[in-house]
């Protein structure tokens, strides 16, 4: 059966619903890019992209944002990949508790959980009972502030991350590969790294860009932790401008559909591979 | 002392005891099959063996080591698995030498290693392909090849033919076969599958609700079975109740009939109820040959199974199959005639009730 003959048989209403969707999502964009492209009176043109890449805030910021979102990608990977192979392997009955607590940041909202960083950790966190300072008060200085900021983000992504890599690893065989991985006398660095991270990458990169998507775009935790970051200056940028943000807005997604393009090339043989059992 | 010593060995999970009290020593270089129905504990035997269970109780020896709490990458033991369990991000070279990378060995032997497996299966061609590129039956041997390049003391096969149709199971069997006679490798087989047991095995273990049943060469297991369950496990057996009638000399009676056995019947009394088991292809017709048991029978069915016909006889009350080969010139006996069947004395094992 051709193309054209299978589109036929696709029925009077999908094709409705299917137009409807589109245009829900695709108006919007279109409606952006239009009045970005409309910063000079009667002119097409992209003075609005040229004036938002010439800021220097928008570079650094942008910058600094990005680094932000690496670090909680490597952190996050670090903490949810062993955790979610663990729960596979030897702990299944505890998947419900902590898919429950993955869940908790859509419940709980950022403005708490900024407000419980700063109240813990702007004063030293001391050793019970003792004068010993276990860490001194981290919002005190850049490093500090940067590792909150990151902890923050890692529970704000923590459903998107848990869940792509406990998606990933479903579809592998964890028991049996690790099994055969220790019987040729693997240790379990090796087959964390060499085994089941190569076999769930397209999941790890899903996970990757729906992180990196909250920490560009996150504004509450880097308002209030007072950091520099990309955020917060979209939204003043809003608040001051008009036709900026709406080309900055128009980049974003442009990025964002060119990171999904990547992820389908980097990983477009892996559902045969792992589904070949 | 024996190359694989299993002793006293018991697996509790919770209150269930899965395996209870085994004790088997393997030779150097034997081909062993555990041999049993879904939950008799074969598999946690085997898997105890790999290290990815622990006993209750009980201790694993390996070329004279106690191995019991190692860890399983720190026993060198090979495994198959049934689903192959082959890395899917890794070509068959690479999973072959995926053991040796780990052991941290030059690449020159890794490659030497990977080169003398791959020819070892037959895979030549296929060395740069992924697994999901591979048959069922070729991904197995990948499995092999990558189970024996770290050249393991014992090689564990967790029903490795399960996942396979039936031709390719019969060759892969004969090529596991004879791959672990060339390198004179121990091997342990774990299948439920008795003519996969009988055909490959040195010896099997026969088990049962976590225990052992027998243990034997295929040809005592088939012949001799000691108790029942392995008696009608291990191929297609009659059995029917019967009773001792003269202990010395070997008379039971089923229904009224009677049948001499050559053993079984001296430890019992007159009277004593037992059962009796014969083997279907152990029966014949007495006008080819008259052995030690000769008896009335009516055919009751005739069933065409290929090379071999089927005839069930009724004898008293007890229906029997009787196998007999196929050939184009057979005169089959009509259904509801009445024939006489005869067995050897040998022939009527006479097993507790």
């Amino acid at each position: 059966m051709n193309f054209s003959s299978r589109l036929r048989r696709i029925p009077f209403w999908s094709w409705v619903w299917f137009i409807l969707g589109t245009l829900y999502f695709l108006l919007p964009l279109y409606a952006t890019l239009d009045f970005s492209l409309q910063m000079e009176r009667d002119v097409i043109g992209l003075k609005a992209y040229e004036k938002a890449f010439e800021d220097k805030d928008f570079i650094e910021t942008f910058t600094y944002s990005n680094l932000l979102a690496i670090a909680t990608i490597v952190m996050s990977i670090i903490l949810i990949v062993p955790t979610a192979y663990w729960i596979r392997l030897r702990l299944p009955e505890a998947r419900r508790i902590v898919e429950f607590l993955t869940l908790m940041p859509f419940v709980v909202p950022a403005i708490i959980l900024v407000f419980g960083l700063i109240r813990i950790y702007s004063s030293s966190v001391m050793i019970p009972f003792t004068d010993i300072v276990l860490i001194p008060p981290l919002t005190n200085y850049k490093f500090g502030t940067n590792i909150l900021v990151v902890a923050g983000y890692m529970v704000l992504a923590m459903p998107y991350m848990y869940r792509s890599v406990d998606t990933g690893m479903r579809t592998v065989d964890v028991l049996t590969l690790t099994e055969a991985a220790q019987s040729l006398g693997a240790s379990w660095f090796t087959i964390i790294t060499r085994i089941i991270l190569p076999n769930i990458r397209a999941a790890l990169l899903s996970g990757a860009l729906l992180t990196f998507a909250i920490v560009v775009g996150e504004v509450t935790l880097a308002s209030f932790l007072g950091i520099d970051a990309f955020g917060p200056y979209l939204f003043l940028l809003g608040q001051h401008r008009a036709y900026e943000p709406a080309a900055l807005s128009f980049v974003s997604f442009i990025l964002t559909w060119i990171a999904m393009g990547l992820i389908q090339l980097v990983t477009g043989g892996q559902g045969q591979t792992t589904g070949a059992h | 002392m024996a190359y694989l010593s299993i002793s006293n060995v018991t697996k509790q999970f919770g209150d269930t005891v899965v395996v209870d009290n085994f004790n088997l020593d393997i030779e150097k270089g034997e081909f062993v099959s555990f041999l049993g129905p879904s939950g008799c504990g074969k598999t946690t035997t085997l898997r105890m063996v790999a290290g990815f269970e622990i006993p209750t109780s009980g201790k694993i020896l390996l070329d004279g080591k106690d191995i019991t709490d190692k860890a399983p990458n720190q026993r060198n033991v090979g495994m198959i698995f049934q689903s192959y369990a082959l890395f899917p991000n890794m070509t068959v070279s690479q999973n072959i030498g995926f053991g040796l990378r780990v052991r941290k060995e030059s690449e020159a032997t890794i490659k030497q290693r990977v080169d003398e497996m791959v020819g070892l299966i037959n895979l030549e061609k296929h060395a740069n392909k992924y697994p999901y590129q591979l048959s069922g039956g070729q991904q197995q041997r990948v499995s092999l090849a990558r189970a024996l390049a770290n050249r393991p003391q014992v090689l564990l096969l967790d029903e490795p033919l399960s996942a396979l149709d039936a031709k390719i199971r019969v060759s892969l069997r004969a090529e596991i076969r004879a791959i672990q006679k060339s390198l004179g490798i121990t091997a342990i087989f774990v299948t439920h599958d008795q003519e996969e047991a009988l055909s490959i095995s040195d010896r099997i273990v026969v088990m049962n609700v976590g225990e052992m049943e027998q243990v034997g060469t295929p040809f005592e297991i088939y012949n001799f079975p000691k108790t029942r369950f392995v008696a009608n496990f291990v191929g297609s057996l009659n059995t029917s109740d019967a009773e001792v009638v003269d202990p010395a000399k070997g008379f039971v009676s089923v229904d009224g009939v009677k049948f001499t056995a050559a053993e079984g019947t001296e430890n019992r009394k007159k009277g004593d109820k037992v059962k009796i088991a014969i083997r279907p292809e152990r029966l014949s017709f007495a006008s080819e040959h008259k052995k030690a048991n000769v008896v009335d029978a009516t055919i009751e069915n005739i069933t065409f199974l290929g090379s071999v016909v089927r005839i069930q006889v009724k004898i008293g009350n007890t229906k029997f199959n009787m196998d007999t080969f196929n050939n184009p010139f057979l005169e089959l006996p009509r259904v509801g005639s009445k024939e006489q069947v005869t067995c050897s004395k040998e022939a009527v094992l006479v097993l507790d009730e």
